[in-house]
């Protein structure tokens, strides 16, 4: 319990250095905010007047006081460009990022679960070694590069898939695939590794004696086992994942939280950009934690302090 | 134990379901058309983004006010020809000083909610535009109005110069005489809207606009769709001849040219990839009707005549000799037309007296050498971050390379872009176009390149004193032949001054379902969609919204 | 037996591709067979398919893709070699220091560390370029700026149990200061996972590289990057698709050279620990 409490302090210090550095970041942009409000052709007197309203003429740190005010009062400001309510622009495009995230991250692991189970029996063999340089080079291309073929292909010329738009189920697929599939060979790596070690372990041996059949040796005994540091891993490489989505969106023209973060960092949309980072970083930190109780219960043995 | 692994794998698939059934539209009821009418149907149009705003007060870009001209109404507008006519106004007089003006509304007017359209919503329209909390990027266009400085300041409860002594009956008191006053009357920003319920919503009136336009508001779900509906309020019976329009958002060029090719959308842009065969094609082997207008936009790059070597009037010169500007165009495939004068062709005080500056690497290096600069020297374009200034920036590069000149290019994001340029002496040479607010030679020549005008838009820090005698010559001028010389005199100055590099007007093309009729692009607004009907075709699919 | 082959084999291929590579950043220029920003097609706006003269056609603006291509792995390989020595130095240091100094000092930077594992590195990376606005030289320090927290991280587990080791508390007990025990003992002791990591680090940095030119706030033009060419190809992809297809695969070329030889040192490093 103690424990918890005190993951959960970190988590919130992380959050706030999150708010900081942003803060400090685009209030160091060569760039006047008021000039989002008040468009290209605005003369002085307007800028001045925009940026009275905003308090965008007081220093740095009253401005993060106040935002960290509201921010504690729930309140996430207004976007500057079109002045929706920050917390609403986020609710709308959570679900279609999450969609996607959640897509890529289960496409991910089916990869994994599959590649890592399907290489096992042939390690150090010649159908493993060209997994191994196969799956490199699916690691090595560019994702958007990655989702512009999938485009070309199974879009254009084969028209398996729509071309874009976040109508349907049917418009995941692509994306999500794109998403997934590198961390997915990269988790089936892991866990071919993994299978190896586990494999030659006591309890392997003993199960194998009993006359456990080899698939259920692998997919049960084995992979509980194996499967457990890919847990970790998961967690971690959330971020990156993140990293992805605003790839992917931009190639795909998928209307999420990506998208919408890269517009307000080029438009200097303070309030949104805080709203997405703090977002993101809140769902990095959520997801660590959880990875971690997982962890707590799934395997007893660890009592980190 | 096969089954506890499928089990594993479905879990995350129906939570898939679940989160993909949050997608999809749910479909929209049309009232039935009846067979043979020019009346009913719905436009379906595509677009990559969302609307910016529907407050007329604070949209200030063409997408905002594409459907913002179809809420709201002004008392003045643009006919096809870009001449000023009533809308809401019946007539209005002018005072014979030029400072008073006075507007008879239309009787009988009514908003969509029901309610009454008077004049004194037509004063707290203008009022709440000027009022600093509304932080309208319009507002500086009504501040010659009397009192508006004192109100803007807070200082007075009303704007002094507004007046409502009847229902139907405007008057407005400016400081000093302004020929332009008609034509900022009939910018967006002064739609007449229910003021004191607009006052009430604030920021968020954009999202429950109510106006006297020929359609109102039915869903704006962002990042989905944008739906406008017959306003059955409307003043005029015989219009709109549309039920509906569907914009579905968030569907870039490229994916809206699939989707009006497989004929989900009635609108389209023409990608560049494609736009040289469709050029190309005979007009019945196209894919449906291609329309074009050149926009009043003038596409430039913008020496800073403050900082050397653009002091110098040759070596400016010599740039605009050093590009080929026929190469530009076929870049754009030819959607543009050189430009050889600043004011584009089509705006009153357009002169075609001016050359310009054709293509002559030779001249341009004889005008370096004559400045001094035989050698050559290193200068640097900043820039917005699109696909087409890039492009074209990457062309002139290779030109000005040609005859001695060293440009590297900066990219910037439009915000941080638009602060650099404004300081005096950072940013050499920089790539904007301009786009006319209303048809008048003022709007280009006064606003760009005025002396003085550095806090606002004169980024060129062109400052000439025998231009600006020229602008003040003709600024006050209302008789238009008068006007339009006296401009068009400055303008030939401007050109052999040269402050900018003068490159193309663009062309816009739009192709159209050719069951589309009453479609017309306006040199001046967006496109309107009042007078557009469709082809009386009861097959087409009328109970679902746009998309799949 | 034949499994060590294989091993080692991974590394050489990669070494191959690695040196391939090398040879083209240094030669492409002269190899090119006409200038990377002059317009040489016939027409503007309508890319060329390959074939002679083009071997792999032109695009929009008329310019040779072998050209570009060859002209690109330069800026590429610098890229990517620099920005991660700027990412090796700053997670070296950060991970030495916390893994030797613990207490405090580990704690501080570990949870720095966390803050910045908490970010979207790529938006990140997005605001620093808008501050510090598009070179070369900007390149490498945001790509390092944000992707030194896993070199921190794998440095200090490494550092955290050589601390312990018997050779580190001997000096320590011999009256060796911090700064020499870290430089001798240490670090030298670190090194072959480091090597392993700056090969994984360098086609991390390749990739990012072309995901910051593909969203157009890369290293600016003229220079010729893939990740711009790629990014310029996609308005022409149902059109011209080979126009994305080389600089793609050029990326991919690149990326997995330095994968391979990654995976190659880590697989002959690992029967010896």
């Amino acid at each position: 319990m103690r424990y918890l409490v005190g993951r959960i302090v970190w988590a919130l210090v992380i959050l706030l250095g999150t708010t900081w550095i942003t803060f400090a970041i685009v209030f160091v942009v060569p760039g006047d905010p008021a000039r989002v409000v008040a468009g290209p052709r605005a003369d002085a007197a307007t800028l001045a007047g925009i940026r009275r309203e905003l308090g965008l003429d007081r220093s740095l740190s009253t401005q993060y006081g106040r935002y960290l005010w509201r921010l504690a009062h729930g309140d996430l400001g207004r976007s500057y460009a079109n002045r929706q309510p920050v917390a609403r622009t986020l609710a709308h495009r959570l679900p279609a990022t999450a969609a996607l995230a959640g897509a890529g991250l289960a496409i991910a692991i089916a990869i994994g679960l599959a590649g890592g189970l399907a290489t096992a029996p042939f390690a150090g063999r010649l159908v493993d070694r060209a997994a191994l340089v196969g799956s490199l080079a699916i690691l090595s291309a560019p994702v958007f590069w990655l989702g512009m073929l999938a485009l070309y292909w199974l879009g254009f010329r084969w028209r398996l898939v729509p071309l874009g738009g976040a109508a349907s189920l049917r418009h995941l697929l692509l994306p999500a695939l794109v998403l997934g599939i590198g961390t997915g060979v990269y988790y089936a790596r892991l866990l071919h590794t993994n299978l190896q070690e586990v494999l030659t372990a006591d309890y392997i041996r003993a199960a194998r004696a009993r006359g456990v059949g080899p698939v259920r040796l692998l997919a049960v005994h084995a992979l509980r086992n194996a499967a457990l540091p890919l847990l970790t891993i998961i967690g971690l490489d959330f971020a990156a994942l993140l990293n992805g989505v605003v790839l992917t969106e931009t190639v795909f023209h998928w209307p999420g939280l990506g998208r919408l973060a890269f517009d307000a960092v080029l438009a200097l949309d303070v309030p949104v950009i805080m709203g997405t980072v703090l977002l993101s970083a809140e769902l990095v930190v959520a997801t660590n934690l959880a990875v971690d109780l997982v962890y707590r219960i799934v395997d007893p043995r660890i009592r980190l302090g | 134990m096969k089954g506890r692994l499928d089990r594993r794998a479905v879990t995350p698939l129906l939570g898939l379901v679940v989160l993909a059934s949050c997608f999809g539209d749910p479909p929209l009821a049309w009232p039935p058309r009846a067979p043979g009418s020019q009346r009913g149907g719905v436009l379906f149009l595509a677009a990559p983004d969302d609307v910016p705003t529907l407050d007329p007060a604070l949209g200030y870009d063409s997408r905002s006010w594409m459907y913002e001209q179809h809420l709201f109404e002004t008392l003045v507008t643009y006919d096809d020809e870009s001449r000023l006519v009533p809308q809401l106004a019946a007539g209005w007089s002018i005072s014979d000083d030029g400072r008073s003006y006075r507007f008879t509304l239309q009787a009988g007017v009514t908003f969509s909610d029901g309610t009454r359209l008077t004049a004194a919503d037509a004063v707290g329209s203008l009022e709440r535009v000027l009022d600093p909390k509304t932080r309208s990027q319009g507002a500086e266009y009504y501040r010659g109005i009397r009192g508006a400085a004192d109100y803007a300041a807070g200082r007075s409860e009303h704007v002094t110069g507004l007046a409502a002594p009847d229902a139907t009956t405007l008057t407005v008191a400016l400081d000093e005489a302004d020929p332009l006053f008609l034509h900022k009357m009939a910018l967006l920003f002064a739609a007449v809207v229910p003021a004191d319920y607009a006052r009430r919503l604030g920021d968020d009136f954009t999202d429950h606009p109510i106006g006297s336009g020929p359609f109102v508001l039915r869903e704006w779900r962002r990042g989905e769709r944008l739906v406008l509906a017959r306003n059955p309020r409307y003043r005029r019976n015989d219009r709109p001849f549309l039920d509906g329009i569907v914009e579905q958002s968030g569907v870039d060029s490229e994916l809206a040219w699939l989707q009006f090719l497989s004929g989900e959308i009635d609108v389209a842009g023409i990608p560049s990839a494609d736009f040289p065969s469709i050029r190309r094609a005979a007009a019945a082997e196209r894919p449906g009707r291609l329309i074009s207008g050149v926009a009043l936009v003038t596409n430039y790059l913008g020496f800073n005549c403050a900082m050397p070597p653009f002091d110098d009037r040759r070596v400016r010169q010599a740039l605009n000799y050093a590009v080929d500007k026929d190469d530009v165009i076929a870049l754009l495939s030819g959607r543009g037309v050189v430009a050889t004068s600043f004011v584009p062709p089509g705006m009153p005080g357009y002169t075609s007296a001016t050359r310009g500056y054709p293509y002559d690497p030779e001249r341009a290096r004889a005008l370096l050498r004559e400045a001094g600069l035989g050698a050559g020297f290193a200068t640097e374009l900043w820039t917005q971050s699109s696909d087409l200034d890039l492009k074209i920036g990457q062309k002139v590069q290779h030109d000005l390379a040609a005859v001695g000149v060293t440009m590297t290019m900066k990219q910037l994001a439009w915000s941080s872009f638009l602060e650099a340029i404004r300081q005096p002496r950072r940013v050499p040479l920089f790539d904007l176009a301009w786009s006319a607010d209303f048809p008048d030679p003022s709007n280009f020549l006064d606003v760009l390149f005025q002396s003085g005008r550095s806090d606002a838009n004169n980024h060129t820090f062109y400052a000439n004193p025998t231009f600006d005698r020229l602008l003040a010559r003709a600024r006050p001028l209302t008789d238009p032949a008068a006007r339009n010389r006296a401009y068009a005199k400055a303008e030939r100055l401007l050109v052999d001054d040269a402050p900018v590099l003068l490159l193309y007007h663009p062309i816009t093309y739009v192709m159209l379902q050719r069951r589309v009729h009453g479609y017309a692009l306006h040199p001046l607004l967006p496109a309107r969609f009042t007078d557009v009907w469709l082809d009386p075709e009861p097959a087409r699919d009328q109970g679902t919204g746009a998309g799949s | 037996m034949s499994e060590r082959r294989t091993r080692s084999g991974l590394l050489r291929i990669g070494l191959v591709m690695g040196a391939l590579l090398v040879v083209a950043a240094f030669a492409g220029p002269m190899l090119a067979p006409y200038d990377p920003t002059a317009p040489v097609a016939a027409r503007l706006a309508e890319p060329s398919p390959p074939g002679p003269p083009f071997w792999l056609g032109t695009d929009d603006l008329g310019r040779d893709v072998l050209s570009r291509l060859l002209w690109g792995a330069r800026v590429s390989l610098l890229v990517g070699l620099v920005a991660m020595a700027v990412t090796m130095v700053i997670g070296t240091v950060i991970g030495l220091a916390a893994g030797y100094c613990g207490g405090a000092v580990d704690a501080v930077l570990m949870r720095g560390t966390d803050v910045m594992l908490a970010f979207p590195g790529l938006l990140l990376a997005v605001a620093l370029v808008a501050v510090l606005r598009p070179s070369v030289w900007t390149i490498f320090v945001v790509i390092g700026l944000v992707s030194w927290t896993g070199v921190a991280r794998v440095v200090r587990g490494e550092t955290l149990s050589l601390r312990e080791r018997d050779f580190v508390l001997a000096a320590r007990a011999m009256g060796a200061n911090h700064a020499r025990i870290v430089v001798s003992h240490v670090l030298p002791n670190v090194a072959p996972t480091l090597v392993v990591i700056a090969a994984l680090s360098t086609s991390g940095t390749i990739l990012l590289d072309a995901g910051l030119s593909f969203l157009g706030i890369g290293v600016p033009p003229p220079t010729p990057t893939w990740g711009r060419m790629i990014q310029e190809a996609s308005a022409y992809y149902r059109v011209a698709p080979w126009l994305m297809a080389f600089p793609g695969l050029a990326v991919l070329y690149a990326v997995l050279a330095f994968n391979l030889i990654a995976y190659g040192l880590a697989e002959r490093g690992r029967p010896g620990r």
